[in-house]
């Protein structure tokens, strides 16, 4: 192949002047070699700097926005936060072909606009039930002068005043996750590299499939790259418009469909007790870039890009606040009638983009200098800029200090409106053509059969005979507001607002020895209608703030390869100790590292569900007996039906010295459960049943980071295939423990359970004892280890108990990178002591603090596979399957289905 | 808004047709992390989903998902 050739003799000739004698010559050496990885073949893309091909990288980021200004009234919500993860695996599957996959997981909770109105309408209202405001939309009486302006009345004066001053509406909700796993696969030729990719991301009410395929071609010399891409995204909106929209969203209990059409109508239906609110929406889009290396110093990159949207486009839970005033009205105070429509947006939106990106590096200061342009359009009326200038500057040691500054603006869409006025009445009396009122009957209005009044008053069907009325029971019939006479399309979503937002961060990155790379990042970003570009966008009431921070660890599993083979430490797997045999994948800190300096980087992901009928001790029980047992006495109304747990936790150790391990173990979790109803139940306030309904007609959710371990692990013996070593650890109270609900008609839904909360709230001890032994290809293993609450309780009000475990395996090599484990463990853990110290409701046995622990014996079945060469030489994957074999709980709780671990890690 | 993508493309050319040929041997400097034309993509990745929660104009790449952002 000729190109080949042509590589081999560049870098050769790159060889031959590194060889030549140099001041600093090391740091040539390595701006060359830099160079020459560059080279057609051997990098991926000349055009563009080093990214690794293989590599595992993490992110944790977290988003919090400040309060909104709603203009003395107190709101009790607290802001909407965030918490995200990321996760991001690139390898290489042969030379030319690569995988990478990506696993995306937001949690979201806390408050948000869902529309806007004039202050006098006092969409967030409080009210007796509740301390602080709750969205409240719904048939509230409003004043407007005759020039529709909207008007209220001075409380002191008792006169009628204009005031335009609006204000968003909040509402909040229970934390929501959305999960989103995606891939790539490529493959290169020497000039030319092809990609396909796909993923789904999932929440409870939105749902995204997507793929893709892309391809670059390298030419001139590979300084030009030409990339076109191609995706289509299908997405099913699915969201559950219940008892907590009440509020604000305008006749849910029926006529939905009447009033409230979003693109298309009937999208709405009853399904089980809930009005479900149903739309699809597909998007292809198309891209078209291109890089261009300028000279030795500055590259550029110029895309376009085309976006065609089709479908339901609209945010289900965001309303329209709309005012209806009956023009009959005489004198200059007009009143009328406000109700909250849900939001109607075009079901086509052609979207183009322009970008601009240029790179240029910075002699003398071997810094980099990043600006982007971005240009968007669309024909819902928007155009937005958005500007973004970055900093990159090494300052020595591997650390690199990265300030960023960012301009957007945007201009509202045409169907943008803060709130409407409609010039008719909400509803009027139906009469016929002579002008007689028209009766219907209130159990069944929509019947067909209709009635009224003679001359005496006498009820009278439509062929005059008089009837019964208290049979037939008459109400009048009105007739809704004309749905004509509204605009065609209208949201008030302040996203679709004029606005401009001007945010700053910087970014610290450090990259250690060995591939392993830190960032930390923060950034202040600031949203006001008068930024816009041209200064006319909305109103000071919609300017609010946000924050992010995020944290990013990257393992450059090729640093190793590229480093010039020098680690011997990892022949035959002596970088760690697992002289001992592999243990299972539930066993944590089952090794430490073996010699001075040695550092190990590890993810772990455990899954535990429980599901089935509720266990008293051993035993199942029926739904009559935990009525009547598993309250403390206390009404008991729900059971849990299934709860389940993923835990991902990273593993960090370093070993200062040969004899100490020190171990860093951040964790992210999330939980589900969904309740049922206990059979034989007794009668409910309707207080008591707005909450039951609340907690069986949804699962809910928690998810955030747990709790954080901090361990320093001790070799105590060491000596002829038999190892112990010792381990105390610090647990700190990470994980949050005052998880809530949402609020239910206008209730305060108080903490989730116990066992819903992401931490434990208490400054926990974890000592642990570990022997390991191996002869040949048996491995054996047994080790002790509690968790002992360090404070009486948390700040909520209650403290788990405490743990002790012991558990004994045995293992065998099949080959030489694979073994196979047994093991038993016992657990058992004490129950909760107190209880929580706020507003809590308490339905079911999970609510009672003696109904957590027992006393637990498993099975595990394990799986351990290692890499004893090649480029992934140093990894090591394990699963295990943890059986219950008998469960014997405190109270009444669920039975364990299972657990399964997988960890993976990377020894240096 | 005319004007502006006239400029660009203008620039565009004007780049490309005036750059100068860069050899292997000389692209140590465009090979630095720094000038990766994404230098931070996992944390670009995160702060992009929020950027596309928050204001209009997220759409028009080439990639998909991103969820409903209905937040």
């Amino acid at each position: 192949m000729p190109l080949a050739g042509a590589v081999v003799a560049v870098i050769k000739r790159l060889l031959a002047r590194a060889a030549r004698p140099k001041p600093a010559a090391s740091a040539s050496l390595q701006a060359l070699t830099a160079a020459a990885l560059l080279l057609p073949g051997l990098m991926p893309a000349p055009v563009q700097a080093a990214a690794s091909d293989e590599e595992v990288s993490f992110l944790y980021g977290y988003y919090e926005e400040g309060k909104r200004n709603l203009f003395g009234v107190n709101s009790r919500f607290d802001p909407i936060t965030v918490d995200s993860l990321l996760g991001s695996s690139k390898i290489k599957l042969s030379d030319r072909l690569k995988f990478a996959f990506n696993y995306t997981q937001d949690t979201w909770s806390g408050a948000t606009p869902i529309a806007t109105a004039p202050l006098s309408f006092g969409g967030n209202k409080e009210s007796g039930v509740l301390s602080g405001a709750t969205p409240y939309l719904q048939n509230n009486n409003v004043l407007f002068d005759r020039q529709l302006n909207p008007v209220r009345r001075d409380a002191l004066t008792g006169d009628y005043v204009k005031d335009t001053q609006l204000v968003h509406t909040l509402s909040s909700a229970s934390p929501e996750i959305r999960r989103q796993g995606d891939f790539k696969l490529s493959y290169e030729w020497d000039e030319v590299t092809l990609d396909a990719g796909g993923g789904i991301s999932i929440e409870n009410d939105y749902e995204s499939r997507f793929g893709n395929v892309g391809g670059r071609w390298d030419f001139n010399q590979k300084l030009t790259s030409l990339n076109l891409g191609l995706s289509y995204t299908n997405s099913d909106t699915q969201a559950i418009l219940d008892h907590d929209a009440t509020p604000y969203i305008f006749d849910v209990g029926r006529g939905f469909d009447t009033y409230n059409s979003s693109s298309d109508s009937g999208q709405i239906h009853k399904e089980n007790r809930n009005n479900v609110l149903r739309g699809n929406r597909q998007d292809w889009g198309t891209a078209l870039g291109l890089t261009q290396v300028l000279n030795e110093t500055a590259l550029l990159e110029a895309g376009i890009g085309y976006t065609r949207s089709t479908g339901y486009m609209a945010n289900p839970y965001k309303v329209v606040e709309t005012a209806f005033i009956n023009p009959e009205q005489t004198g200059e105070l007009l009143s009328g009638v406000s109700i909250g429509l849900l939001e109607k947006r075009p079901n086509e939106r052609n979207q183009w983009t322009e970008n601009l990106r240029y790179v240029q590096y910075i002699n003398g200061l071997d810094a980099a200098l990043h600006f982007d342009y971005r240009f968007f359009h669309d024909d819902w009326g928007i155009n937005a800029h958005t500007f973004q200038a970055d900093w990159v500057q090494p300052v020595g040691l591997g650390w690199t200090v990265t300030p960023k500054v960012r301009y957007y603006s945007q201009d509202a869409a045409d169907f943008y409106t803060p709130y409407m006025v409609s010039n008719q009445a909400l509803s009027r009396t139906a009469v016929d053509a002579s002008g007689r009122p028209i009766y219907v009957e209130a159990g069944n209005p929509d019947n067909g059969n209709v009635y009224f009044r003679d001359n005496h008053f006498n009820l009278i069907d439509a062929n005059g005979a008089v009837v019964n009325e208290i049979a037939v029971n008459p109400i009048n019939k009105t007739i809704p507001f004309d749905r004509k006479q509204l605009p065609g399309h209208y949201s008030s979503d302040h996203r679709l607002s004029g606005f401009g937002a001007l945010s700053g961060g910087l970014t610290i990155g450090k990259q250690f020895a060995k591939g392993v790379t830190f960032e930390a990042s923060a950034e202040y970003y600031t949203h006001a209608g008068s930024m816009q570009l041209g200064g006319s966008g909305e109103d000071a009431y919609a300017d609010y703030d946000f924050y992010t921070v995020n944290a990013v660890l990257k393992v450059d599993l090729s640093a190793l390869s590229f480093a010039g083979g020098d680690h011997s430490g990892h022949a035959g797997h002596g970088g760690h100790s697992h002289h001992g045999g592999h243990a299972p994948a539930g066993v944590m800190f089952d090794h430490t590292m073996d010699k001075a300096g040695g550092l190990m980087f590890g993810a772990r992901y455990m899954r535990s569900t429980q599901a089935g009928a509720i266990l008293q001790g051993s035993n199942k029980v029926s739904d009559h007996t935990i009525v009547q047992q598993g309250c403390n006495g206390e009404p008991c109304f729900t059971a849990p039906g299934s709860m389940n747990m993923n835990m991902v936790m990273l593993d960090l150790m370093y070993a200062p010295t040969d004899w100490l391990t020190l171990m860093l173990m951040p964790q992210f979790m999330d939980m589900d459960m969904a309740t049922r109803t206990l059979n034989g139940a007794p009668s409910a306030t309707f207080a008591q049943q707005s909450l039951i309904n609340h907690h069986t007609l949804h699962e809910h959710t928690t998810s955030g980071i747990g709790d954080t371990g901090v361990y320093a692990m001790v070799k105590l013996f060491d000596e002829a295939g038999h190892r112990v070593h010792g381990t105390l650890g610090i647990s700190a109270p990470t994980g949050d423990v005052d998880v809530k609900f949402r609020d239910t008609h206008r209730l305060d839904a108080g903490y989730q359970h116990y066992g819903m909360q992401l931490g434990s709230g208490t400054w926990d001890f974890k000592p642990s004892v570990t022997y390991t032994g191996k002869l040949d290809k048996y491995g054996w293993g047994a080790q002790i280890n509690g968790t002992v609450r360090m404070e009486r309780n948390n700040e909520t009000g209650f403290a788990f108990g405490d743990i002790f475990q012991s558990t004994a395996w045995g293992s065998y090599d099949l080959l030489n990178w694979l073994s196979t484990s047994v093991r038993g463990v016992y657990t058992v853990q004490g129950s909760i002591r107190d209880q929580y110290n706020g507003t809590f409701n308490k339905l079911g046995p999970m609510d009672y603090p003696g109904s957590y622990g027992g006393r637990y014996w498993d099975v595990g079945f394990g799986i351990n596979a290692f890499v004893p060469g090649g480029s992934l030489q140093g990894n090591s994957l394990s699963f295990e399957w943890l059986q219950p074999v008998s469960d014997d709980v405190n109270g009444y709780q669920l039975p364990r289905d299972g657990a399964l671990s997988a960890t993976w890690s990377y020894a240096f | 808004m005319k004007a502006i993508q006239h400029a660009l493309l203008l620039a565009l050319c004007i780049c490309v047709s005036a750059c100068s040929p860069v050899a292997p041997w000389q692209r140590g400097k465009l090979a630095k992390p720094q000038m990766a034309l994404d230098p931070y993509p996992l944390q670009n990745t995160f702060t992009g989903h929020i950027y596309g929660s928050r204001e209009a104009a997220a759409g028009g790449s080439a990639a998909g998902g991103g969820g409903c952002g209905c937040y």
